[in-house]
Order: C-alpha cells, then structure tokens, then sequence
C-alpha cells in the first residue's frame, strides 16, 4: 500500500511547472474467469498500475498518464502534463477550475477483503465446478463470470492532498439456458469472495430458465411490471447518468434540471448515495481525493440534489460533492457510485405480483440506452427471465419484450418494493477496474410501456 | 517462448504499446488536454483445452516469466474443457506499418486547439445552445506478436480524427447534431491530415443551426414506411444487426453471458437468406484507412478479405483459430483483436462493409423515391441479445414528398427485425457516396475491451418499415 502512496509522491515531485498538480496512481490486481455452456473459456489475471499526473495552469487542467514508474518515465509524463496544460492555458480565456480540492479527511470503510485481495484462481476454479454442478442438476447449462479483484488509489496533491484507498470487490453473474433456450439470471456481488454462494446463484438463474411452459407473446402496450433487482439497478444506473450528472444538471440537460424539490417519482422512492451502507461497495474517497459521504438524491419521490465533481459544482455554484469519475472531472460529469433505493415491505417478488392481474415479471434489463435524455426516456429489452403474471402469479415464460419508457415515469408509478434489497455489482470495467454497484429491492409500478416483443 | 513450449499447448505473448491523445473544447473554453501511455506485454497460454492469460507492465525476461506462470496457474485452475483443436497458421513473420502522412503526435497541442476553437466559436450564439464541443483524437499502437508455433511480427498502426457537436435545450427536452459522426467524431486510420481535412469550422454553423431549428421541429411521425439511411446510420445498422450478429463466438454461445448470442447458426451458412439480392456485405482487413486494417491479427492470422453475405445470403463469419476450427473451417478469418496489452483476444469486427449498388447519389436515390423518411447522424441504438429486434434513433431526418425533402423531423425512430429489415433493402447508393465510417466504442469481452472498427456503406433504402416509435 505505501508502495503506491510513494510513487504517487515520487509522479507528483516530478512535475515542476504549472499552478498546481495533482497525481494519482491506481493499482489494480485481478481476476476473471468466463465460461459458457458450463465450461471454462477464457481467463484474465490483471496486474498493472497507471499513473496520471494532472497539471493546472491558469484554470486549466491538462493531464498525461503512463503505466510506467521510473524516474524517466514520471518525468516524461510530467512533462507532457505541463506542456498540455501550458497549450490549454494559451489558448483563449482562462479556464474555470477553481484548483485540486484540498484535504478533508476521509472515514475509513470496511471495504477490503485481505482473503479476497490474494486472488487465488482455486477460489474461481471452485466456484466455477459448483455452477456447473448445479446446472447439470437441473439439466440446464451455466454461462457467466466469476471475478475478483483488489484496487488501490493513492493521491497526492500540490493542495497538500495524501490519501490512500484500498478496496476489493468480488462477483459471480450466471445465465442458465435450458435445451430448449429459454434462460435465466441471477448475480452476486459483495467485498468479499466469501460472501459468493455459487450453487445458490446458479440455482435462482436455472429457476428463471425453468419456467414450465411454451413462450407466449405479448403485444405493445402497457403493463403492470414486476422488476427485480437487476432490472430496478439498470434503471437507477441510467437515472444516474442522465438526471443526477451535475455537468448534465449545471448545463440544462437534465431532467431535473429547474425541478429540485419537486416531486419526480413515488412517495414510496427514497434514493440516495451512500458509500458507507453496510452491502454497498465502500471506497473513502473520488477520484479528486474529495471524501464520499451519504447523500439523499430523492426523498419522499422529491427531488433533493444532484451530484458533483470540483468543475461541475464551480459550474453550479456549488460545492464537489466527491463524486469525481477523473482528476478535475471527467468530460461526461459526475455520477452516484453507490446507490441505495431504500427497501419496502414486500415478503418477496411472489407478494409483488399479487394484485396484478396481467403484467409482466422481468428479470433483467439488456442494451438500455437513452433516446430522448432529457426526459431520462429509454429503451431496452428483457433478458433471462421475462415471465407473464396472471391472476397473481407468473403462468408461464414470455418472449422478450422491447421497452421504452422513462425512468422517472417508472418511478413515479411505483407501487410498492421488496424488504430486502440485493447490491446489483456492474463488472463491465471497461478500461481500469472500477467496481460499482446499486442496492435496491425489487419493486412493482403500474405500468411500463413495452412496444413489442423480441422474436 | 522457449519456456512456454514445455509447459503449455501452445502460447502466444503480445508486447504492445499503445498512446493516445485527447483534446477537446468545450462552450468556447479548453476543456480536455490529456495524452496517455500504456506497455506492457499479455502472455496467453493453452492448456488442455484451457485458456490463460496473464500480463505485465514490465518488459524484462523475469516480469514476463512470472506473467507466464500465472497464466499457467489459471488455465489449470479452471475446470476441464474440451481441446478444441486450433486451424493451422503458418507462423506470421514480417513487420507492417500503416501509411501515416503527418505524424498527428508531433502535431504541436496549440495547433490542434486552433482548429477546435475556431469550430467551437462558429457554433455558439444562440442561448438556446447549452453545450458547443470539439474534438481530436489520436491513437498509436505498436505491437510485437511471437507464438510457440514461431511466429514473430511487428506492426504499428496510427489512427487521427475529431468532430463537433452542439446540444440545444429547452424546457422539455435537448436536442444534438454531431459532425461529421457522432460519438466522438470521424476518425480513420491516417495521420493528422485526416482531421485537418474535416473543416470543422466550415460545417459548424450548419450543425449549431440545426440543433436550435431541432427544438421547435415536428416529430417523426408513428407509420410504417420507406425509409432511407444516410451512411453514417447504415453503418451503425450494419455493424449491430450484421457484424456483431456474424461473430462466431456469439454464433457458438461463447458470449452469451454479457454481449450475447447470435440469431445465427452455423448451419446456416450458405443457406440462410440475410437480406435482399442487393445486400453484400464483406469483413476487409485490407482496406486503406480502416480502423479494421492491420497486417495480422492478434493471433498471427494475416489479415484477409472475407465474404459475409453475398447477394443477400450468408457466406461467411468472422472468426479465430479456435471458432473455425470448432465449426470445421480450414483457416481462421483473421478476426481476433486485443485492446491493449492486458486483455486477451476476442473476435472482433475489422473493416465490415456494404458494397455500393447502382442508384447514384444521394439526391438521385431520394428524387426516386416518392414517399418516405430520411435519417441522418446515429444518436443511440438498442438491439436484442440474439442480434435480432432493433431500435435505433438519428439525430435528425427529413420527410420525403414527391421525390424531395420536406420538413425537418425531430426525435427519429425506427425499428425492426433484422433478416426482415434487410430484406427490404431495394436501393443501394453507387460508389461515388460509399466511404468508411468509424465506430470508435464498441464494447465486448470480460473484462471489457473497446475496439474502434469501421464500416463502409453507402446511403441505401429500405421499403416498410416502422418509424416513430417513441
């Protein structure tokens, strides 16, 4: 751990020019093992660190990054740093970055597994064996991913900024398919990989595959939904992006924007940001070393805020909230990391469907993408596991179904939620591993608008 | 290499070094300026069937050992696989570099900026404008491939572009206009000619205009109609309903846990219609200017020209070593790409191509059409697991009256099934209107890996099918 606050010491010494200068150094270890039709494909150990060395110059921040470490190689990157920032600070007015946040002192978290941060393949190649088992049990096969991983950020900053964070995350996600295609998903993702129940995820995603009956189809329209967990965090993912992004919010292109304290979804909807919750994925500070702190987003279906980086907040008027995704902030904004939909008082998803006399259960949302933002409106369709609710009951499987509707929409018609809600983990880390997730229950609305069905 | 012989099936170890640069205003100020380096070298090995692969930043004999050992201690972690047998390669020897005219990373940064700031400053003044932005963007790699089977190349590849973009708000909604592309521009396989080519600022009032006229324009209206795509759509189109669709990983359920499966079979090659007699598609690793193009794959498979479907029938599927020989091919297509030097390769699109037809230019082919919609610029896209049902949006369209345009249209929509929509393709723009188009951010594997593909097409149309969804 020391090692990485040094050289982010040694990266920060390196830069000689400029208003100030901020370096952040992330390691990250690593591993992941996919299978598909219960066998083993492809394996990936990680071990690399970057090194990212932000310079300000007269409001400007410009930046350079190397995954090298020697003396050469920080001071190559420095000097790029400075040049760019030189370049942006020449150029036309001056920038609006107010200057690298200074120190606040974060809270330390129980977010790192040192059992899980040896990252030992046997614990993988187990858990592997106990989704195949449990497929073949039931006559299904098992595809998915078994991942850990281990990442430490160290900062140090010319505003006197010298933190170190050191976080483990780890995730099993399983889709069954039985003979004939229908599937099914389940996923689990915590700090540690022993809080992974393979068999127990393997056998929730062969149950939604198992479903008895032909696929009906449905035709466009609204319907009463129930959506589970994985559906509900793809939701609140994209709400985070499109409506809770302060650069969105400063620039008028939320759907928030002009709406704070109005209300925007259900009574019933309590979100917030909340990096110390006990099933959340904790980590102390973002990425400009600003500390993360619990934060209400919508209280009572009310509006309440946005979140910010240091540019977006100067954008605002406001305060970082430290929700920082870069140093000096990322081009697309801010965003929440660490969401919690606050839970309800349904025993289970079975209580859910029980006022519902024809709607649709969906297990999981797929390719959802923004088509008018503003409006936090989506489209997407269902995936493994979308099942027809009848007298109270799922009856039988469905054909996937395409929706577009808006998120907000969907949250204003909710109607109830479960008791227990599940941390959804995002293992896509595209780029650096940044492990991520939402805590939410499950959660019935009203109606959701589907316009037709996936052959 | 030597030492991998003795402990694995067959190993290959990638040294790449890749850098890249981003700059970009943002409301008449600089907002970006970052440049960016990454080496290192990914060692994948093969063991019983298993795969493993492990890397390391560090380039000398022992870091790299130690990569092997853990990729080693994966692949027997895992349980057992099946030993699916690799096609023959002849082991890949030589070295290849892309044609670069100016190097766009000795371009000086303030130069760069001349041009963004010029874009950005002819796009603003209207308040209904909330965000103007400009862009460039760089990329270099070069990588070193050696295999236990003797294979040793080199390659190196550079790739330059940019694009601006304008939003326009309201109180109800936002409206954006991208040039030349969206999401983050055009960008070719080139050096920085490519983008002082753009005429950023020459295209920038027209983009700023339109994004504000987009506000109070009517909505593309509920019917089924014609429809014709400008390229840069069709080739988001072509690359989600046919490119990912004809990856054989997917085709084989490799994929299905994250980027999904395929609608495809492998008994469906030569037998399956995909679309109309006009539809000829081809996956060319050759092209000059290709975000696809490279000399060989990250497998040591040479880069080829493939057929994928012919007079609207498959023929062919992009594939590696591993997925050809599983379906019984005698060659893979060369098709395996890695991001970086710590990922490992996938299937991946390279230059994936409709071939022009006959009906003129644009203006011809919407003066042949008596009734319909035009869609330009791609703004998001949604399509199924199995590559099948589609939702796409353009930024903008035009309705067609009597064979020209008429109002501008706002929130365009259009949907449909894949082999259907194909299948209605009548009209094909000649080859004066087809150019290579960029994806810069297409997303697979896990861990993710983004590959920057390109496709070339043409502007074409399509009969009956339903816009304005939503």
């Amino acid at each position: 751990m020391t090692a990485s606050l040094e050289l982010a010491e040694r990266a920060l010494a390196a830069v000689r020019a400029g208003d100030g200068a901020q370096a952040t150094v992330v390691g990250e270890r690593s591993l992941m093992l996919r299978f598909a039709r219960s066998q083993p494909t492809q394996a990936t150990a990680v071990d690399d660190t970057s090194v990212e060395i932000s310079v300000l110059r007269d409001g400007h921040v410009a930046g350079a990054s190397t995954n090298g470490g020697t003396g050469d190689e920080l001071a190559a990157c420095a000097r790029e740093a400075e040049r760019a920032a030189e370049a942006a600070a020449r150029h036309g007015e001056p920038g609006a970055y107010p200057g690298f946040p200074e120190p606040a002192g974060s809270r330390a978290h129980a977010g790192h597994d040192p059992e899980t941060a040896l990252l030992d393949p046997a614990a993988g190649g187990a858990a592997l064996r106990q989704v195949f088992d449990a497929a073949a049990s039931r006559g299904v096969d098992g595809h998915g991913i078994w991942t850990a991983g281990e990442v430490t950020t160290a900062i140090a900053s010319t505003a006197g900024m010298l933190a170190i964070d050191r976080v483990t995350d780890a995730g099993l996600r399983v889709t069954c398919v039985a003979p004939g295609g229908r599937s099914g998903h389940a996923a689990s993702t915590a700090t540690a990989t022993g809080a992974i129940d393979a068999a127990a995820v393997a056998a929730r995603a062969a149950s939604r595959a198992s479903v008895r009956g032909e696929p009906k189809r449905l035709g466009s329209g609204d319907y009463a939904v129930v959506l589970e967990c994985y559906a509900v965090a793809e939701l609140l993912e994209q709400l985070g992006r499109l409506a809770l992004n302060g650069l969105a919010y400063a620039e008028d292109r939320s759907a928030v924007s002009g709406r704070l304290g109005t209300q925007v979804a259900a009574p019933s909807v309590n979100l917030a940001d909340s990096p110390r919750y006990a099933r959340s994925l904790p980590r102390a500070f973002d990425a400009e070393g600003v500390p993360k702190r619990p934060m209400p987003l919508i209280q009572d279906g009310v509006a309440h805020a946005v979140v910010h980086d240091t540019r977006s907040g100067a954008l605002a008027g406001v305060r970082s909230t430290g929700h920082a995704l870069e140093p000096a902030g990322a081009p697309y904004g801010p965003r929440p990391t660490n969401m919690v939909l606050a839970a309800g008082g349904a025993a289970d998803e079975a209580e859910l469907c029980r006022p519902i006399e024809r709607g649709v259960y969906v297990t999981r949302l797929w390719y959802t993408n923004p088509v008018r933002p503003k409006e936090t409106l989506i489209t997407g369709v269902t995936r493994d596991g979308t099942l027809l609710i009848e007298d109270g009951e799922v009856v039988a499987p469905l054909e996937d179904l395409r929706f577009t509707d808006t998120v907000l929409g969907v949250l204003e018609r909710t109607q109830a939620l479960t008791a227990q809600p599940t941390l959804v983990g995002d293992h896509g880390f595209y780029g650096r591993r940044f492990a991520t997730g939402v805590v939410c229950p499950g959660l019935r609305a009203s109606s959701m608008h589907f316009t037709g069905a996936v052959p | 290499m030597d030492g991998a012989a003795s402990h694995a099936d067959y190993a290959d170890a990638r040294f790449v070094d890749s850098i890249a640069e981003r700059i970009a205003t943002r409301n008449g100020r600089v907002e970006e300026v970052a440049r960016s380096r990454s080496a290192g070298v990914g060692v994948r090995v093969r063991l019983g069937g298993a795969w493993g692969f492990a890397a390391t930043r560090d380039g000398d004999r022992r870091s790299v050992e130690r990569a092997l050992d853990r990729a080693l201690e994966l692949a027997r972690a895992q349980p057992a696989a099946p030993d699916a047998r690799l096609v023959p390669e002849p082991p890949a020897r030589g070295s290849f570099e892309s044609p670069t005219g100016i190097d766009p990373f000795a371009v000086p940064v303030a130069d760069k900026l001349d041009v963004l700031a010029a874009a950005d400053d002819a796009m603003r003044g209207d308040p209904r404008l909330k965000v103007t932005s400009a862009h460039f963007l760089a990329f270099r790699d070069e990588r070193l491939f050696a295999s236990t089977e003797g294979a040793l190349c080199e390659q190196r590849t550079s790739q330059c572009g940019g694009g601006i973009v304008a939003v326009a708000s309201d109180d109800l909604e936002s409206q954006i206009r991208s040039y030349p592309a969206s999401f983050r521009g055009d960008v070719a396989q080139s050096g920085y000619e490519h983008f002082a080519g753009l005429d950023l600022a020459g295209n920038a009032p027209r983009v700023a205009e339109e994004a504000v006229r987009l506000l109070d324009a009517p909505s593309c209206p509920a019917e089924r109609t014609t429809l014709i795509l400008d390229g840069e759509q069709l080739a988001l189109q072509l690359h989600e309903s046919v490119g990912h669709a004809v990856e054989l990983d997917r085709v084989l359920g490799s994929e299905t846990s994250y980027a999904g499966g395929s609608f495809l079979s492998p008994a469906d090659l030569d037998s399956l219609r995909y679309g109309s007699p006009l539809m000829n598609v081809t996956a060319d690793a050759t092209l000059d200017g290709g975000l696809g193009t490279f000399a060989w794959d990250d497998e040591g498979v040479p880069g080829r020209c493939v057929p994928i479907v012919r007079e609207g029938m498959l023929r062919g599927f992009l594939s590696s070593r591993e997925s050809a020989g599983t379906i019984g091919l005698d060659r893979s297509h060369g098709c395996m790409r890695a991001d970086g030097f710590a990922r490992q390769p996938l299937v991946r699109m390279t230059n994936v191509n409709l071939e022009p037809g006959d009906a003129g230019s644009l203006d011809e082919l919407i003066a042949a059409t008596e009734r319909g919609v035009y869609m330009e610029t791609n703004r998001s896209w949604s399509i199924d697991s199995r590559r099948l049902h589609f939702q796409f949006a353009t930024e903008l369209a035009y309705e067609i009256v009597d064979g020209r345009r008429g109002r501008l249209l706002k929130n365009p929509t259009y949907a449909g099934v894949t082999p259907r929509f194909w299948a209605s393709l009548d009209a094909v723009c000649s080859a004066g209107e087809w150019r290579l188009w960029p994806i810069l951010n297409c997303g697979k594997g896990e861990p993710g890996q983004t590959a920057r593909v390109s496709h070339g097409t043409a502007p074409a149309r399509f009969r009956d099918v339903q816009v304005g969804i939503a």
